[in-house]
């Protein structure tokens, strides 16, 4: 069975802690967009939600560092910020698919550090707050390391991507997978408030138009140019993994200044592979 | 990464309410509880955003310990580009 439902969210706080900061039409424009994301999702009557994301020093630091971290825990709590606007909620976890997809993982010779207990900072919150406001679907959410250097390259997020979405074409269960992140930021370093808006769209049209090569070829330094929340897009990029053959859609995307990120929204229908 | 001791107070401080007290408070008082050289001591008394950050404090980490201190993000940036 085709991955049921996929699309790429990026994250700015901003959306829901000063959203009013944003001119009305960006933010009209991304709402639009989120609701063709949401009900998308909707209609694609999921039985879980795997989650490609990155965290903001929530759960991890330096003190052991993972490339990758898949959630094993029977529910999660978020958001940690009290800033965020968003009242805290508890989502449901899946442990047996987070159980069956690091089988996959380590069968396939990618091995992925796990968690059995992980709290959600706005990365993973936002997404699942416009997605799935009930909260209704388990989820299991993959960490990519997008702080400390050295981050997984794009080349290794894709094969992590391909072994996830090879799992779950055969899992038998409705699953639609998230990546969240980026586009061009570059939160709390000097330019911060800058968004390449030439970077973001070329890398929404290889993400539209599947270009797996060229996607797979970004160096953390070309990511990192677009500043150093471009380096979320590592998840994007593991999605394009997981689904390697479906038909791309930006459904929005606004450089939001008062935000300081450039904000893509894209769904994918999924082909056979 | 060798501020490992100076982003871990940090990153502390941001997380832990009562260790946030503390340091408030008294931070040499939590100075011997982190592996710091005089120049991360220094720039944590002076409360120099742009040294800390010149030093290899992540973004991600100094930005929230700097609202933590009141800095305006326009100060905040100022420091860190080492503007007047």
């Amino acid at each position: 069975m085709p991955i049921s439902y996929a699309c790429a969210f990026s994250h700015a706080p901003g959306i829901l802690a000063w959203s009013e900061a944003a001119p009305a039409a960006q933010r009209g424009n991304l709402h639009a967009g989120i609701e063709v994301l949401r009900r998308r999702l909707d209609d694609a009557d999921l039985d879980a939600l795997i989650l490609f994301t990155s965290e903001h020093w929530t759960n991890f630091f330096l003190d052991h560092v993972s490339p990758f971290c898949v959630g094993r825990s029977e529910s999660y709590e978020g958001p940690v910020e009290p800033w965020l606007k968003l009242a805290k909620t508890r989502v449901p976890g899946h442990p047996a698919l987070a159980r069956e997809l690091l089988a996959e993982c380590y069968a396939n010779d990618v091995e992925p550090g796990f968690a059995h207990e992980m709290q959600f900072d706005h990365g993973t919150m936002i997404p699942l707050h416009f997605l799935v406001p009930d909260m209704r679907l388990p989820v299991v959410p993959i960490m990519v390391n997008t702080l400390a250097a050295p981050q997984p390259s794009a080349r290794r997020c894709m094969t992590l991507g391909r072994i996830v979405g090879d799992y779950a074409r055969r899992s038998g269960m409705r699953l639609g997978i998230v990546a969240t992140g980026g586009m061009s930021h570059d939160p709390g370093e000097v330019n911060h408030g800058i968004i390449d808006q030439a970077f973001d769209r070329r890398f929404l049209e290889q993400m539209r138009d599947g270009r797996l090569d060229q996607l797979a070829g970004y160096s953390t330094d070309d990511l990192a140019a677009a500043g150093a929340g471009a380096i979320e897009l590592l998840s994007w990029i593991a999605l394009a993994g997981a689904l390697q053959r479906y038909r791309g859609e930006v459904v929005a995307y606004e450089a939001v200044f008062p935000w300081a990120t450039g904000m893509g929204l894209m769904s994918m229908t999924p082909e056979v592979v | 990464m060798s501020t490992y001791g100076l982003q871990k107070m940090i990153r502390d401080v941001n997380r832990d309410p009562q260790l946030r007290e503390r340091y408030f408070c008294s931070p040499e008082a939590l100075f011997q509880r982190y592996d710091m050289t005089a120049d991360e001591r220094r720039a944590v008394l002076e409360r120099d955003f742009g040294a800390l950050y010149r030093l290899g404090v992540h973004g991600l980490l100094l930005r929230p310990f700097s609202i933590l201190h009141q800095v305006s993000e326009p100060d905040y940036l100022k420091a860190i580009r080492q503007e007047k």
